[in-house]
């Protein structure tokens, strides 16, 4: 026992910088990350599931055990651990970054399967003329065209001069055409997309928002009173009529608007939100239970 | 059986045409003629001013730069307004995205904007590298903000930013995150967003460091609670949020102006200053008029309708 808890444990995830042990490691992983590629395309159908819900697992596993086991404290990476507990700790931290990256890049990739599925859709659409397959052109051309300006935008930047172009000064031909695809174009038409909401909002508080029910009326005095409190105007000169009358009076205080509403936000509002939370906490820690132990066939199970 | 319409009717059936109109008109007009409209802090943003203020100089904070063009008409002017603050006081920040490819880029931009702002003031610029880094965005935010309550150094390992003439460079070579590992040696972490990705900062960060937000309109009563909660220090909210910030920035809190009257006051802070005299203002009082104006409307089309309701159904006639 005596020679576990001395046992030196190597640190599997600090290798030097350019040393023959990282890069042996780096094309180990890159062959093993291919071979289980080619593995998982020529496996029969029903051997994937397991080897789906093992990764799942495992993958949920590290995190779980990364909150819930004893971390070292202030331990350098180049330090060694002593002991099968502190060993553990130290592996599962150092692993954080490897683990991160993995994910980040396993995230990346959704993005690439967006682009593959765009393209597919579309351009059999263009292809067999299928209806409004004009769009689809439309589409296609605003994706090649803005990926092209912000990658050359973004190779611009990449010289020890990048920063030079923080200048509008200084643009040149591809940095004007990401300009006007990006903040010309792009962020225009998604303000007016976005500003159509407030039509609709107006003609919903028109239509729609009647006192009909002792509740309705319950709830239309409460937003009445919170949506009249972000003005500031009308705030103003509702919290001056109380001061003014309430003279001095801390109960005739409460009145005021701001404090109205103040009230209603920290009691109803957030009590009820809470609940909310609590409840969407609850549901997603069961279906988390679920989709990391491959109970969940949909939606991503195994 | 249009003749026979009671003026009940009449009120709750105004053509949407009308309406839009009214709409228009009402948001576009105070575009054009900004005004300071009167106006209360809530307690959220003087603590939100005041925890901007505490960041000593030369400290380094970290910003999470969530936001690009749906949430620009808020989140814009917010992320203007803290990075002006910052700005003036000599802080520096670590500036990173978990919430879109995009966020990086749009920050960069504005950054850029509000630069030439300051070296037509005469002031220094905000310079990348010596001021600010941006460590570019992160696919998975829930595992890097996860991998951030452990280390920040291991969660932004291997990102790179421009050093003056060395060109691409590791981002802890800068001077600004020399000695820096943990979250816990930043002393604030500012989240302007307009996304989710204030939940996650809170649920993997809470207590490690202390945290403070800029979030929409809409997402301000979800985040009120973490605010009730103490598991933030202060937040914005929206353009009122907006407005409140760029007000205190001009008065300050407990502060007293040239006449000696205290325009913001606070029973829990001692005087904090403004910048009196600078640029202060920006989309909070362009667009709070019209905010004013659009959420009057909204109220008055409620009354409009139930009256209408009432109208009809007591029956009187035209």
């Amino acid at each position: 026992m005596n020679l576990i808890l001395q046992s030196k444990v190597v640190n599997f995830w600090a290798q030097p910088f350019n040393s023959q042990w990282l890069w042996t490691g780096v094309i180990g992983g890159l062959l093993f990350g291919i071979l289980i590629f080619l593995g998982l395309m020529f496996m029969p159908a029903q051997f994937r599931r397991p080897v789906v819900a093992f990764s799942t697992f495992i993958g949920g596993a590290y995190w779980v055990l990364l909150y819930i086991f004893p971390a070292p404290i202030d331990m350098q990476k180049t330090e060694l651990a002593t002991g099968p507990v502190e060993s553990v700790g130290k592996f599962l931290t150092d692993a954080n970054p490897v683990v991160v990256s993995v994910s980040g890049t396993v995230t990346a990739f959704m993005l690439g399967l967006g682009i593959f599925s765009l393209l597919s859709i579309h351009l059999k659409r263009i292809t067999r003329r299928q209806k409004d397959w004009a769009f689809s052109v439309v589409l296609l051309a605003a994706l090649a065209s803005m990926a092209f300006f912000g990658y050359a935008d973004y190779i611009s930047r990449q010289g020890p001069d990048g920063t030079k172009l923080d200048l509008q000064a200084n643009w040149g031909f591809v940095n004007y055409g990401r300009d006007l695809l990006f903040d010309g174009l792009l962020q225009q038409m998604d303000a007016a997309m976005f500003s159509v909401i407030a039509f609709y909002i107006l003609s919903a508080a028109y239509r729609a928002f009647r006192v009909r029910s002792v509740e309705a009326t319950i709830l239309l005095s409460t937003a009445l009173l919170v949506m009249l409190s972000l003005m500031g105007a009308v705030a103003f000169v509702w919290n001056d009529a109380v001061r003014n009358m309430a003279n001095g009076n801390d109960f005739l205080m409460n009145f005021q608007l701001t404090e109205i509403a103040g009230w209603i936000r920290r009691t109803f509002e957030t009590s009820s939100l809470r609940g909310i939370a609590f409840g969407v906490g609850i549901g997603a820690l069961a279906m988390g239970l679920r989709i990391w132990l491959s109970l969940e066939r949909t939606g991503g199970g195994a | 059986m249009e003749g026979n319409k009671t003026f009940g009717d009449v009120l709750q059936s105004l053509p949407k045409q009308v309406l839009y109109i009214i709409l228009i008109v009402f948001t576009s007009v105070p575009l054009f003629f900004p005004v300071k409209v009167p106006n209360q802090p809530l307690e959220s943003s003087i603590d939100l001013y005041a925890n901007l203020m505490s960041v000593k100089p030369g400290e380094t904070v970290l910003l999470a730069s969530d936001w690009t063009n749906s949430t620009r008409g808020e989140s814009l002017g917010q992320f203007n307004s803290v990075m002006r603050i910052l700005m003036r006081r000599g802080v520096n920040a670590v500036i990173y995205s978990t919430g879109d490819p995009q966020a990086p880029r749009v920050a960069q931009d504005a950054i850029a904007k509000l630069n030439v702002e300051r070296i037509a003031a005469k002031q220094p610029e905000y310079k990348r590298w010596e001021n600010f880094v941006s460590v570019g965005f992160f696919s998975n935010g829930e595992a890097t903000v996860n991998g951030m309550a452990t280390s920040v150094r291991s969660s932004f390992n291997g990102k790179k930013d421009f050093a003056p003439g060395r060109g691409l460079t590791d981002v802890f070579e800068s001077p600004i995150l020399k000695g820096r590992e943990k979250v816990a040696d930043f002393p604030l972490l500012i989240v302007i967003t307009g996304s989710k990705t204030s939940n996650i900062t809170v649920e993997r960060l809470s207590g490690k460091v202390p945290i403070a937000f800029a979030v929409t309109g809409v997402m301000g009563p979800e985040t009120g609670n973490f605010y009730q909660s103490q598991q933030i220090v202060g937040f914005a909210s929206g353009l009122k949020g907006l407005y409140d910030l760029e007000g205190l920035m001009e008065d300050g809190v407990n502060n007293p102006d040239k006449s000696g009257n205290v325009v913001v006051k606070s029973s829990k802070y001692g005087p904090i200053p403004g910048f009196p005299g600078e640029k202060n203002d920006g989309q909070g009082k362009r667009y709070y008029p019209t905010l004013h104006f659009a959420v009057g409307l909204l109220i008055l089309a409620v009354i409009i309708g139930n009256v209408g309701m009432f109208l009809s159904r007591s029956g009187g006639r035209k």
